[in-house]
């Protein structure tokens, strides 16, 4: 019988980290695009969701899965554009305005799958499409390290290039700069001609963006087709990964990494002596701890806001 | 202050909106013309499309319509489970000839209200005890019998001939939580293994979650790398990514509760093909006969009964794929063993009254 050396020593475990954080990564950065314009957006979960549903919607109905990628892309910009009419227009408070999306996701994604297929459950009856898987050339030789890395599915690799990308742009161009200035002072930001506004409505829409193409990784890489509620918390997971990494490009993906790692222990670990009780809230314990550093953050957060702050 | 008003107004009609969505129950309309006398309602706690338990019921319900010409209702009562007791109270307080449903949750409740109502007959097609008022007739599932027959199956696939199985006897169980309604297909599972084969190893995980495939997924694929060929899922929707692993693995699943092979013979034949069989309760049937007796009047209210293969009351799926995979030899000792449960000569063990270290014992030794 294996022993847990064993299992860590295996490419395949950390092959299945992977995996497993790929759909994390996603709600997290789109979390964090929010967050750096000032806006606490706690949809992911619901913008996952739907996303993954019009994946596997569109690509059944055109038969192309890039296709149904894009149709996802555009379901999640949607939703995270009518959280924004509601937060920037109508001024609702962000987080009802995510609460209202999450909740409207999962009643609403059955009811679609309803209509359209009529089932509740999944979309098994729907002839979707999945996202191709890729081998890439040389590094695919390289011992154990190949095997890790190479092979997975296409969204798992688009998900390493959107962490940079995302890293570059808040960094280094116009547009990164100002959505960190609307994020930290807003008012400040907007005295020198930037519209806050403007630029909240696209780093909402860039979080949509993102956050679908872990929707769409659910039902149309990691899984076949839609089921209900499949995100199973995901998006949650994501906004603890968000907080621990601290606003941080890198370093929320490497909580990202840590939770996909907890997840991918938890799932192996079973199989040893170890009772599932215990195994099972490795993850959750890693949330909590993650939402106990995010709760400090923003203590600190408004401790020093209270403090340049004259008072009245 | 007016746009307040009017974000506030629009939020509460997107969570109105949402909270109709997901309690949405879809009332078949009674048959136009013809005036039917028997009325009964099926009340499922939680929603339709889990592809196995509640769509078990709801065929049940179907047939009795087409067939019988009743007028039925099927009332989903979601997963908020403070809404069971006041959909179940408006039930009784209305002109039902039959009343059903069925778990664990439900079992208490008809226990309860029953004696409220005691005009009312109820149907709980699933109990999880064999206490029942006079009122009720209550059935129950050998599950532990249903799966030993369905581990006797994998035990005796795992070490054959069969493509993709590998020599060692290893075989795998995932369960959707570890709560005595799944344990008792594992303890019948395992017992069914170790009677064919001594020395068989039981790979066991638990999803901690019924609608989760992903997680589903991620077990299956552990556990066929742990040297696994075949895994038997009691997990819901979880169960569907323990599918999708057997065929990207190209190793072999166990279904459960209705013929999941069938559900993906038209979308998806390779991945049917991978389902050796299904561990199926016939929650449809014991729904239809119920109904069919209430109407003859015959319904042995004040009853509980444990329906197994004796009754056919529960069955493995022999589908084409079954044919198929299974060389004959193996089918003809599947038959056998069945045979003997229908006979009575087995003693499976059953998760009702036993101990905790009596499952750890059992859960080790094939460890």
């Amino acid at each position: 019988m294996p022993s847990l050396v064993d299992m860590l020593l295996n490419p395949s475990f950390w092959f299945s980290v992977l995996r497993v954080t790929t759909p994390i990564i996603f709600a997290a950065i789109a979390a964090l695009i929010t967050d750096k314009a000032g806006i606490m957006n706690i949809s992911m979960e619901g913008t996952m969701l739907f996303s993954a549903l019009a994946g596997t919607i569109v690509s059944a109905l055109t038969q192309s899965a890039w296709i149904g990628l894009l149709g996802a892309m555009a379901a999640g910009v949607l939703l995270s554009l009518t959280l924004a009419y509601f937060t920037l227009e109508l001024k609702t408070d962000v987080i009802l305005g995510g609460v209202a999306i999450n909740l409207f996701a999962d009643g609403g994604s059955i009811f679609i799958l309803y209509l359209l297929t009529g089932d509740k459950g999944t979309s098994v009856s729907l002839a979707s499409k999945v996202l191709p898987s890729v081998t890439i050339p040389l590094i695919d030789k390289i011992p154990v390290l190949g095997a890790i890395i190479s092979g997975h599915n296409a969204l798992t690799y688009i998900a390493a290039a959107t962490v940079f990308a995302v890293y570059f742009m808040l960094k280094s161009t116009p547009l990164g700069l100002k959505i960190r200035a609307v994020g930290e002072n807003s008012s400040a930001a907007q005295s020198v001609g930037v519209s806050a506004k403007k630029i909240q409505y696209l780093s909402l829409a860039l979080s949509g963006l993102i956050a679908s193409l872990g929707g769409a990784y659910m039902s149309m890489a990691y899984l076949p087709n839609f089921s209900r509620n499949m995100t199973s918390g995901r998006g949650w997971i994501a906004l603890a990964a968000e907080a621990m990494g601290q606003g941080g490009v890198l370093a929320t993906s490497a909580a990202s990494l840590v939770f996909g790692f907890a997840d991918a222990m938890a799932n192996a670990l079973q199989m040893f002596s170890l009772p599932a009780e215990l195994v099972g809230i490795i993850p959750y314990v890693a949330t909590v701890i993650g939402l106990i550093l995010y709760s400090v953050r923003i203590k600190n957060a408004k401790k020093r806001r209270g403090a340049s702050k004259k008072p009245l | 202050m007016k746009n307040i008003k009017k974000t506030s107004f629009l939020l509460a009609l997107i969570l109105f909106a949402a909270s109709a969505f997901s309690g949405c129950a879809k009332a078949p309309e009674p048959q136009a013309g013809t005036q039917p006398s028997y009325k009964a309602v099926l009340l499922v706690p939680g929603t339709l499309g889990d592809k196995s338990f509640f769509d078990a019921a709801n065929a049940g319900m179907q047939k009795a319509k087409s067939e019988l010409g009743i007028e039925t209702k099927v009332i989903e009562m979601g997963t908020d489970k403070t809404k069971y007791e006041p959909t179940f109270r408006d039930v009784c307080a209305q002109d039902w000839d039959l009343i059903i449903s069925g778990s664990a949750d439900m079992t208490d409740m008809f226990n309860e209200f029953s004696l409220e109502y005691p005009d009312q007959s109820f149907l709980n097609y699933d109990a999880t005890t064999d206490a029942v008022n006079s009122n009720i007739y209550s059935v129950g599932y050998a599950a532990n019998e249903l799966s030993y027959l369905a581990g006797a199956v994998a035990a005796l696939a795992t070490t054959s001939s069969v493509s993709g199985m590998n020599p060692e006897a290893r075989i795998g169980f995932i369960g959707g939580m570890d709560i005595p309604g799944i344990n008792d297909f594992l303890v019948g599972y395992i017992k069914g293994a170790q009677d064919v084969n001594p020395e068989v190893k039981v790979v066991i995980s638990y999803a901690q979650d019924f609608t989760n495939p992903g997680k589903g997924k991620e077990l299956a694929l552990n556990q066929y790398s742990f040297g696994a060929d075949v895994i038997f899922s009691a997990a819901g929707g979880t169960g569907m990514g323990v599918l999708d692993a057997a065929l990207e693995k190209g190793l072999y699943a166990i279904g459960v509760d209705s013929d999941q092979a069938l559900l993906f013979k038209s979308s998806d034949e390779k991945k049917a093909s991978q389902i050796i069989t299904s561990a199926i309760k016939q929650i449809d049937m014991v729904i239809f006969n119920g109904i069919k007796a209430g109407m003859d009047g015959t319904l042995p209210v004040g009853s509980y009964k444990l329906v197994s293969f004796k009754d056919q009351g529960v069955g493995i799926a022999r589908n084409e794929y079954y044919d198929k995979i299974m060389p004959a030899e193996l089918k003809a000792k599947v038959d056998e063993i069945e045979k003997n449960l229908i006979d009575g000569k087995v003693a499976v063990p059953s998760i009702v009254g036993m101990p905790q270290e009596e499952l750890d014992a059992m859960r080790d030794a094939v460890k």
